[in-house]
């Protein structure tokens, strides 16, 4: 069998002719599998803005739900002898459906989600359904996962004052103030043919990508221009949110928004001094080795240079979360409270060492030879794959993969430090928190006190004279900078 | 050696054709045990470049049988990453890193499995980095002492999900004696208590890293030959040990038990359901029939979801999960229900829908729609050496060999709807019964 990855370099990108400005993203090969990623570039960013979740309910809507035809239980009898499923994937600036089914049902899959697509059903009961379902998953399912609710909390915040502003799930008022007719104008107004990208990959033959992609040219063509959103503000000072819940241990998240894409030519240094600070999930990087590893303060602790939800479930990050405006996160998996202050202050204290002292050879280089045969691993399956070449599109930067490793074999130690220098900072920072006894943790973190460790074994003296430092490193935090929000409130 | 190597075959058609006995598993692999009892698997796949090892110790939390101990299995998959004389903890990880290797670990109830995922040229280094910590492993107290709070820091971040708290309450109020009554992660006391048991943590590793408990399975960008030579080299003279724990029997539950849960945060209030199972068997029809049993009465398709979900709407999430442990395992209805005054309706239909299918048998024809859903369910996820090598891993841990996913499919072949109908009688009984829910409380701690 010849495989997807042997021919991803084969990636074709059409664009067809003036007026019909469809992008499509076609890799035919001989795998069984047949995989879709139907991606829209326009996402929460979109959403009206006293209606936040519009995007995201919408696309729900469509992944499940019937379609004009077919009840969702008749389309649920149909796929599950198939075992596929079409599911729905909403970020800022992208809306994508997707899904994968062996070759032998190609035709009758593509039937099913043709009419979900294209031909939605619009039942009443399936709207109810859906939109408690998206509720339910903020109560129930991100405000019980603290992890993922400090991160997300951190996600909205950076961005006050422009359109990335809010959870992509939406608010629980917001989706409940959200009518069929709502949801029927953003699918009418929003799924254009000018913001489709069209990604196939698989066993399929040239006239089966015909025939999709002259339905998809049934969607209605754009109207007026793209809109292009304003750049994320400045934030000014250290400010925090302190979400509060009952809970055993504190997550940490902070961060700030970046300019660094990876159209941008220092992305690939960026992506080094980021992984050689803690790539996601993975032992051996700075805060990694001296957090949990040295110090026993949690399970683990890392560094980001773009969105990353979903980051306790997934080993790799998802595709088509493209966006114009990326984010710098620093990931603190829980500790326990008293060692929250501390916790804290060591990430920012390795953050501040590698800014001021740079990344030196030797460490660079294990970096650098790590991102550049890591990301070849990126692409272990054809939906990867396929994801990778639409996000490429969305950059306007081809052969992403290879394009990187070859940035990569050229860089230098000195144009990490340069870049990490450029980007990073330990100052002007949103923290996200979610803990317990949250008043307590407020006066902690506006106060100057020194907040020394206690272990349960005796460390060396090198440990222990970074820690007199980092005990006393200053956070720069104001109680009034400090918000406490209840966790039965946070995207309320 | 090699010539006890034994080759199994079957052609990548065989998987959808339409004769029932044909083997399911499309690959082609070699199987061998070398002198020390070591298990060696190797699958060439067509995915070129990367390999992926799975090496798979047959030692999970259903080993934890000293009271106290509880979450030792899971602590020493940390350990495993402590280093040796020859290749110290920050070697380790700077040599994956240089190879842009991705290296994780897992623990279950029934196995602990270490993860590599490399670039094929890389193939020499992983293996002789990994035979040298299985046999040459050593830590000093100190960092036992500091992975402990790492255990339990991993612990604290689960602890917010009321799933995990569901799970960990099940398995207390369903079991008396055997060591499926804890969950991996351990109880949090024992977690509290482990930086005091370095010793015990050594008999540990004496006593189940050892060839006998362990198969390495190699998939991806490999040849079997190559495989084997290095691994001989490598892991050739690691000693047999003589360790058999004796997992305590359970006894018949002989009576109905419930329990309720209050949780502190919102949170919709769930049920679950849970029946003392089968141990795990594909010489009879008991594993294969309670999980298509699982399908055909409470997946998506299931008249029960469509009632419950789509219809009714008044829960959002119903799932069943039938067991395949080594063990006697717990099959397990759960449901997550819109409102608390539901929750007896929500219980009734379960119950209900278990009772209707011990008293009739299912439609061949959705019996056959499970069969081509779990074919084809597989043969979707076999698209990269990765998911092949945790496929493989998971039958490993079971039977020692890949070929227990034939021989369970085969048994799937040939599942009638009486079999079905037999299964949910003779274990989803009243008497094999726990019922858990959870409910949010303001005041809970």
């Amino acid at each position: 069998m010849k495989t997807a990855y042997a021919l991803l370099t084969a990636f074709i990108a059409i664009v067809l002719p003036a007026g019909a400005q469809m992008r499509v993203m076609a890799e035919p090969n001989h795998s069984p599998l047949v995989t879709f990623r139907i991606v829209f570039t326009v996402g929460a960013a979109a959403d009206t803005p006293s209606k936040p979740g519009l995007a995201y309910l919408t696309a729900a809507m469509i992944a499940n739900s019937g379609s004009k035809s077919l009840t969702y239980q008749q389309i649920e009898d149909a796929m599950f002898p198939l075992a596929a499923d079409f599911s729905s994937q909403v970020d800022k600036e992208m809306t994508t459906f997707y899904g994968t089914t062996h070759v032998d049902h190609l035709d009758e899959y593509y039937k099913l989600i043709h009419g979900m697509l294209l031909d939605p059903g619009w039942r009443e009961d399936d709207f109810k359904r859906v939109k408690d379902d998206c509720i339910h998953s903020i109560q129930s399912g991100l405000r019980n996962n603290d992890e993922e609710l400090a991160k997300e909390v951190l996600y909205s915040d950076i961005y006050q004052g422009m359109p990335y502003a809010h959870y992509n799930g939406g608010t629980v008022s917001g989706l409940e103030s959200i009518t069929l007719d709502d949801v029927r104008g953003f699918y009418g107004s929003r799924y254009t043919q000018g913001v489709l990208i069209l990604g196939l990959s698989g066993g399929f033959t040239p006239a089966f990508l015909e025939k999709v992609k002259a339905d998809m040219r049934k969607l209605p063509p754009s109207i007026g221009m793209h809109t292009r959103h304003p750049e994320p503000g400045l934030i000014h000072g250290n400010r925090a949110i302190i979400v509060e819940k009952d809970t055993r241990a504190t997550a940490i998240s902070f961060g700030f928004p970046i300019s660094c894409t990876r159209q941008n030519p220092d992305w690939p240094a960026l992506l080094v001094a980021s992984s050689y600070l803690g790539q996601h999930r993975m032992a051996g990087g700075v805060l990694y080795d001296e957090m949990r590893e040295k110090r026993g303060l949690n399970y683990g602790d890392y560094s980001y240079i773009e969105y990353f939800p979903q980051g306790m479930y997934r080993m790799a990050a998802e595709q088509n979360l493209a966006r114009r405006y990326q984010i710098f996160q620093i990931w603190i998996r829980p500790v326990h409270p008293e060692n929250a202050k501390f916790a804290l202050r060591l990430a920012l204290y390795e953050l501040d060492q590698l800014i001021k002292n740079g990344i030196s050879e030797e460490n660079f280089q294990m970096s650098r030879d790590f991102v550049s045969k890591y990301s070849a691993l990126q692409l272990r399956t054809q939906s990867a794959q396929l994801g990778f070449a639409v996000d490429s599109l969305f950059y306007d930067s081809p052969a992403f993969i290879d394009a990187l490793r070859a940035k990569l074999s050229k860089l230098t130690a000195a144009e990490v430090t340069r870049v990490a220098r450029r980007y990073l900072r330990t100052k002007d920072l949103s923290i996200a928190i979610v803990a317990n006894h949250a008043e307590d943790l407020r006066q902690q973190l506006a106060s100057d006190d020194p907040s020394p460790m206690e272990y349960n074994t005796p460390k060396s003296q090198a440990i222990l004279d970074v820690d007199k430092v980092v005990q006393k490193w200053p956070l720069d935090l104001k109680a009034d900078s400090i918000q406490i929000v209840p966790a039965a409130q946070i995207f309320q | 050696m090699f010539s006890r190597l034994i080759l199994f075959a079957c052609g990548a058609a065989a998987m959808f054709a339409a004769q029932p006995s044909q083997k399911i598993f499309p690959y082609a692999y070699t199987q061998e045990d070398l002198p020390n009892g070591l298990r060696i698997v190797t699958v060439p796949t067509d995915y070129p470049n990367v390999v992926a090892l799975y090496i798979v110790v047959q030692t999970g939390s259903r080993n934890e049988i000293e009271s106290g101990h509880t979450g030792f299995a899971h602590l020493f998959e940390h350990l495993m990453f402590k280093g040796t004389a020859k290749y110290s903890q920050d070697q380790y990880n700077h040599l994956i890193k240089k190879m842009g290797a991705e290296s994780n670990a897992f623990t279950t109830d029934d196995y602990t499995c270490y993860q590599t995922v490399f670039s094929k040229e890389d193939l020499p280094t992983v293996l002789a980095m990994e035979a040298d910590r299985f046999q040459n492993l050593k830590y000093p107290e100190s960092e036992f002492k500091t992975e402990t709070l790492a255990v339990f820091g991993e612990f604290n971040k689960n602890s917010s999900n009321p799933f995990v708290k569901m799970d960990e309450v099940m398995r207390d109020t369903a079991y008396t004696t055997h060591t499926y009554k804890h969950p991996t992660m351990g109880f949090l006391k024992d977690v509290q208590a482990m930086p005091q048991l370095y010793d015990y943590s050594l008999q540990f590793f004496n006593h189940y890293y050892r060839p006998e408990y362990t198969t390495i399975v190699l998939a991806g960008d490999v040849k079997s030959k190559t495989a084997h030579d290095m691994i001989v080299k490598n892991w050739g003279a690691w000693k047999r040990g003589d360790y058999k724990p004796e997992i305590p029997m359970e006894p018949p539950q002989g009576e109905a038990k419930t329990n309720d849960i209050a949780w502190p945060d919102q949170t919709l209030p769930l049920i679950a359901i849970a029946f003392k199972g089968p141990a795990y068997t594909d010489s009879a029809k008991d594993t294969a029939a309670l999980d298509a049993l699982s399908y055909l009465a409470f997946s998506e398709t299931s008249e029960l979801y469509q009632k419950l979900i789509l219809q009714e709407q008044k829960a959002d999430v119903l799932f069943a999960s039938a067991p395949r442990q080594v063990d006697a395992g717990l099959f397990e209805v759960a449901a997550r229900v819109k409102k608390m005054d539901d929750v007896p309706y929500v219980r009734d239909q379960i119950l209900e829908t278990i009772h209707n299918f011990q008293e009739k048998p299912v439609d061949e024809k959705r019996l056959d729609a499970v069969r081509q859903h779990i074919r084809y369910q597989l043969a979707l996820s076999m698209d990269n050496s990765e998911t092949i090598a945790q496929i493989v891993a998971e039958f490993v841990a079971l039977r020692r060999t890949p070929d227990t996913l034939n021989k369970l499919f085969d048994v799937y072949s040939h599942l009638t709807p009486k079999d079905v109908q037999d299964a949910a009688a003779k274990f989803l009984t009243g008497n094999a019964r726990t019922i858990v829910t959870l409910e949010h409380k303001e005041d809970a701690k």
